[in-house]
């Protein structure tokens, strides 16, 4: 058994959130969490990356304050080609990201709830490069249940 | 030294990268034309499937008989459209392709799992357009990633997703027109219905009821997507049925009634025939105490203000799963207006559609062990989930004797065709604490896997089999019936065929490589006509064929046709 404080020791002890310790790849879920910012007109956006040999995304959880639309920016430092596969109403959203390059994305969410993203080429996505968008909020009032606040989890 | 990055531009669209040539990614005008009065008037118009029954009576019957008794033997693959998924989806073991495809001259409108909706050429199976919502990972889902289907009128398309939000799309282009919630998925609320354009509204349903919300149908402007009424089809306290819920305590905003299957609709009397779905929590009555409308029910819903005029509940206090949600098919009979309901329950009610009125009531299966209806209408409860911890084993088992699946009626032979399940399940009683976005079933359930059976059984609306193909499995897709006196059904083992209507004799079959969970359509462009059936099994197959749990997934469209001449 573990405790909470013991997770994060017990990743780098035993290798599950590197490439070829533990496992062949990172675990999925075990990498870095990191926040999108807002600006004043409700658009959002952050930068994830790919750092060299790390297969992963950095942040590998993004979560938005809200739904809505929101900027990435795609930064590629790794010595390897990879790509992005995004969530996006309408349609998903694609890009080749070849060694040391930048790229951006437009995505439309809605929350709340978390989609996953990857680069789905060879098997990027299970060697670590899939990562999540958490979306947080809640649905608009006119559309919850009329009826007392019921017990959550 | 710095070096600058390589410029990668902007992400695109994935479906820019699908071979498309330019301008073929925009579909000719079909649906500008397609309103109320012609949705109306369907199946005048018989070379189109124009909406998710065919037509508002839900028979899905369609008169075309090029494809007859005489010709099927020579019926073809004329096309394959294939999806498939690509990264992680919500309900990546569970997605499965349920939907009827919708045809508008020459113009096939089609839903998939997670969000997928394409235009394809009808003839020729090209896609057109796409378009994907993107669909939450974690989004609740009883019975898996399914959609059943979409609707059109004037320009748009219109479907819903899973996390309970309801869509117009461009029906040209594929582009959002306007979008709107209309479930709380923080709630366990979601969406897998596909539409009904009535008038100058869409309507929709919501599903979640093994979550313990509380049901409702929606409608929405066609044009702006402003909202125009809820039905909650649990009443609150001091509301009419309010009294068949416990006065203490709040088992009602917890009793589920979605209404997750498209309804029927009679201009005449201007209602709406739903079905509501189970009681929450399922198989634990105790804390529900009363019959609990409307779940279980068929309501009448008058369709301009989203009231209920009159309900007929098919299974009170329902312990068994057993959502009343099947399709109600309006037919005539001596002059008199009735619907005919094939319930999860084992049982077919025939009512008289103005006034709820029953008029007969016959089983259409052969294992019958919860409890019985009386030919009166007395239902009488025999063996259910009661004393904590102890299993009680019934027949039907929860997905019911027939389960989402749609009946057919021809007008032409007078017989309902119906995919029946023969199969039972042990539920165990196991009470636990509401809490919201849980599941709420109050039971540990296992459906057998064994001893089942299923069948095409033909009946007329006296309740007398006419006809019954059997199957060693359970048969779980729509039926299809035709002008050409034929009959289509496509079985969990891949299988899809084609039966006599009027003796149950297999004519035709091609094994498809998937199980069959769908609603297949006809549709006829440049005079030649096609079968159009989506295949890919999954779903809640460990619902209604645990059995299969292992059968592979598949993911594809099945056109067929008669060989085009040489």
């Amino acid at each position: 058994m573990t405790t909470a404080q013991e997770r994060s020791d017990l990743l780098d002890q035993i290798g599950l959130n590197t490439q070829n310790k533990a496992a062949l790849g990172q675990v999925l879920g075990t990498g870095t969490i990191g926040r999108a910012t807002e600006e004043s007109d409700g658009r959002m956006k952050a930068t994830i990356r790919i750092h060299p040999d790390e297969l992963t995304w950095d942040p590998e959880i993004l979560v938005m304050p809200h739904g809505g639309d929101i900027e990435l920016e795609l930064i590629n430092d790794d010595l390897n080609t990879h790509c992005a596969l995004l969530p996006s109403n309408g349609d998903r959203k694609f890009i080749w990201l070849v060694n040391h390059s930048r790229g951006r994305a437009n995505l439309n969410l809605d929350g709340p709830g978390y989609y996953w993203f990857g680069s789905p080429t060879g098997n990027d996505e299970g060697r670590g490069l899939t990562g999540a968008i958490v979306v947080l909020g809640d649905a608009p009032p006119e559309a919850r249940l009329d009826r007392p606040e019921q017990p959550r989890p | 030294m710095t070096v600058d990055y390589v410029d990668a531009g902007w992400a695109v669209d994935q479906g820019s990268l699908s071979g498309k040539v330019a301008g073929g990614d925009v579909a000719p005008p079909v649906v500008a034309g397609v309103d109320y009065e012609r949705i109306l008037h369907a199946r005048e118009e018989p070379q189109n499937w124009l909406t998710y029954y065919g037509a508002y009576n839900g028979q899905r019957y369609s008169p075309l008989d090029q494809i007859n008794t005489e010709s099927v033997k020579r019926m073809v693959p004329a096309w394959v459209f294939q999806a498939g998924t690509t990264g992680l989806i919500a309900g990546a073991s569970t997605y499965s392709f349920e939907a009827a495809p919708i045809v508008v001259d020459g113009v096939m409108f089609l839903s998939g799992w997670d969000g997928w909706v394409w235009a394809l050429n009808a003839k020729t199976g090209v896609e057109i357009w796409r378009y994907k919502h993107a669909v939450p990972f974690d989004v609740s889902l009883c019975c898996g990633n399914v959609n059943r289907g979409v609707a059109v009128a004037q320009g748009k398309v219109f479907f819903v997703t899973a996390n309970a939000r309801v869509l117009a799309l461009d029906a040209t282009t594929g582009k959002r027109v306007w979008d709107r919630t209309y479930g709380d998925v923080r709630a366990g609320e979601s969406a897998t219905v596909a539409p009904l354009v009535v008038k100058n509204m869409v309507i929709v349903g919501s599903s979640g009821g093994e979550f313990g919300v509380r049901g409702h149908l929606d409608a929405f402007d066609l044009e702006t997507g402003e909202h125009q009424w809820r039905c909650y089809t649990v009443p609150k306290p001091g509301e009419p049925g309010a009294e068949t819920w416990p006065a203490d305590g709040e088992a009602w905003a917890r009793g589920g009634a979605n209404c997750w299957l498209t309804g029927t609709f009679d201009p005449e009397t201007n209602l709406l025939y739903v079905g509501t779905g189970n009681p929450a929590p399922d198989f634990d009555g105790a804390v529900r105490e009363g019959d609990n409308l409307f779940t279980d029910s068929i309501i009448a819903v008058d369709v301009d203000s989203g009231q209920i005029r009159w309900h007929y509940q098919c299974t009170p206090h329902d312990l068994w799963d057993y959502d009343s949600i099947a399709e109600c098919i309006l037919f005539e009979e001596d002059g008199r207006k009735l619907l005919g309901h094939f319930d999860k329950n084992g049982y077919f009610f025939v009512l008289d559609r103005t006034n709820g009125e029953m008029v007969r009531i016959t089983p259409f299966v052969d294992r019958i062990t919860w409890g019985a209806i009386t030919r009166e209408g007395q239902v009488t409860a025999k063996v259910y989930p009661d004393k904590e911890g102890e299993p009680v084993h019934f027949y039907p088992g929860p997905a019911g004797a027939k389960e989402w699946t749609h009946a057919a009626y021809s007008p032409k032979t007078g017989l309902f065709y119906v995919p029946v399940q023969d199969t039972g399940a042990t539920a165990t009683r196991r009470r636990r604490e509401f809490k919201e976005s849980i599941p709420y079933w109050g039971a540990g359930v296992q459906v057998d896997i064994e001893d089942m059976a299923g069948s095409i059984s033909a009946f007329d609306a006296t309740g007398e089999e006419k006809w019954r193909w059997r199957n060693e499995l359970p048969m779980c897709a729509s039926v299809l019936a035709t002008g050409g006196d034929l009959v289509f059904a496509g079985e969990p083992s891949g299988e899809f065929n084609a039966y006599d209507a009027r003796t149950g004799e297999v004519l035709w079959q091609f094994q498809c490589g998937s199980g069959h969970h769908s609603s297949p359509t006809t549709y006829m462009v440049d005079g030649r006509q096609y079968i159009a059936v989506p295949v890919g099994w999954g779903g809640w197959a460990e619902g209604f064929l645990p059995g299969m749990l292992g059968a592979g997934h598949g993911s594809a469209l099945l056109v067929f046709a008669l060989p085009e001449p040489v």
